[in-house]
């Protein structure tokens, strides 16, 4: 990590609450930035830079940071946090950071930032969760999806992707149809200073981006017309992609992960009790499987402009509840599924409507894959012997 | 409503009528939220901080909630002057 340090006094004082939220925006402030930390108290930001900054420069970035600052914390008020379920103190016999022996094994193997690859011990442990996330699926009758990995831009914009979670999208492209452009990249194309030497007008406009969620999918392919039946459920599994900046670390942040959903759609009060549903059934999976956890009232991660009113929007109408699985090495939670209430912004924005005409209501239930197994291992360890019973005898 | 304070109620109308950049006639006292479609989650929290300003009615989790017709913002208001 280089040494290059920027020490910025916040233009109005960081409430505790928003110390984490703002520290990992401003991994997206400048590319000169290698690392932000915000103070606990709120009251200090130190910036790690990849290069020294002159004068000017660090006025530039300081600038930059007290923008984002104000917009997310200026008039923004506390969220009630509401606990659903708490057995977070639940005994778990391992307390280390199972990283070091997962990539010791090879179980973990990193490609680039952000980007892992999972040997067969994780993988088997990854089946295995999702066997149990089929199983309330099942609970439901829940009809089976198969959605692409690319994700239309087009319908994106349509749910106002692009306004809430800019930072973290992953575009799709490729090569002009042109013979020129097409030779000159196979003559050329190399993998310098961090990326290819490719120029950006070589690459084609943006139709497609790699999907950063699997349930969008679902409500794009019923979008613009009245819902048969007037409700569904679903489920899919599919790879989604983050980019996270700086703060792809370890297994707790991948660009690139894996979700299973339960996805429901119809009226309001069948989202919410199917969603209320799952959690209790939920509930029974984890005591089986021994997980330290709880389940608490959220927000999504969104960017900087649209942060202050989507999250209490969102809060406010406690919209989103996370499971946060323990990680005794860290003494930190992490989130490793979410209960989601969409209300109609589906509906709305898509056009999908009930028989009565009304915009439908939608929700989902979402696990990510890796990172349930990642908080498993953080709190049982990688010996099997050390499992609970219902894992042990799954996996044997 | 009976025994209106109209002046009140107009002035709700014409801050919505403006956040939601409509006519005055499509902001009717009956309006709910979702009633029209810049009455979604992000106009909402863009008429609570108008109202926060121009009302003095506090942004707080419980108003978020609670306010979301023009009857509720109405009364809200009242019972702040009344107490």
């Amino acid at each position: 990590m280089p040494d290059h340090r920027l020490e910025i006094t916040p233009a109005i004082p960081i409430p505790e609450h928003l110390v984490g939220q703002i520290q990992s925006k401003l991994a997206y402030v400048d590319e000169s930035i290698a690392l932000a930390q915000v103070a606990a108290s709120g009251d200090q930001i130190i910036l790690q830079l990849h290069a020294p900054a002159d004068a000017s420069r660090a006025a530039q970035l300081t600038e930059k940071v007290q923008r984002v600052v104000t917009e997310m914390a200026k008039g923004a008020f506390q969220p009630k946090v509401e606990v659903l379920e708490d057995y977070g103190e639940r005994a778990v016999p391992y307390s280390a950071d199972p990283m070091d022996e997962l990539l010791a094994r090879g179980e973990v193997s990193k490609e680039e930032t952000g980007i892992f690859t999972f040997g067969p011990l994780f993988t088997r442990l990854v089946n295995y969760f999702e066997s149990r996330f089929l199983e309330l699926a099942d609970s439901f009758g829940a009809q089976p999806y198969r959605f692409p990995t690319l994700m239309s831009a087009r319908m994106l914009d349509r749910a106002n992707y692009f306004r809430a979670f800019p930072h973290s999208l992953t575009f799709a492209t490729h090569l002009r149809e042109d013979l020129d452009v097409i030779n000159q990249f196979a003559d050329e194309a190399a993998y310098q200073e961090g990326g290819l030497n490719t120029p950006p007008e070589s690459f084609s406009r943006i139709q497609a981006m790699l999907s950063p969620a699997v349930c969008y999918h679902l409500y794009f392919s019923l979008a613009d017309h009245p819902l048969p039946g007037g409700q569904l459920i679903a489920t899919a599994v599919g790879n989604c992609f983050r980019y996270e900046s700086t703060n792809l670390t370890s297994l707790e942040r991948l660009w690139n992960f894996t979700m299973r959903e339960v996805i429901f759609v119809g009226s309001k009060e069948f989202v919410l009790e199917n969603r209320e549903l799952a959690r209790e059934r939920m509930r029974l999976v984890f005591d089986e499987i021994g997980l330290a956890y709880h389940v608490e009232s959220a927000n999504d991660p969104f960017f900087v402009g649209e942060f202050r009113k989507q999250a209490a929007f969102q809060s406010a109408f406690q919209l989103k509840y996370e499971i946060r699985a323990r990680l005794p090495f860290k003494d930190d939670t992490l989130a490793i599924g979410s209960y989601n209430y969409h209300q109609d912004f589906f509906g709305r924005h898509l056009d999908i409507t009930l028989p009565d005409g009304s915009p439908i209501h939608t929700g989902c239930t979402a696990f990510g894959l890796e990172r349930v197994v990642y908080a498993f291992l953080s709190q049982y360890g990688l010996e099997p012997q050390h499992w609970p019973k219902a894992v042990q005898e799954a996996l044997s | 409503m009976e025994n209106t304070n109209t002046q009140l109620l107009d002035k709700i109308r014409n801050i919505m009528a403006e956040v939601f950049k409509v006519e005055l006639d499509q902001v009717p006292p009956e309006l709910v939220f979702g009633d029209l479609p810049q009455w979604d989650s992000m106009g909402h929290m863009e008429l609570m901080m108008v109202l926060e300003e121009d009302l003095g009615i506090p942004v707080t989790g419980d108003t978020i909630t609670d306010l979301v017709s023009v009857q509720a913002i109405y009364d809200y208001k009242l019972g702040q002057a009344d107490a």
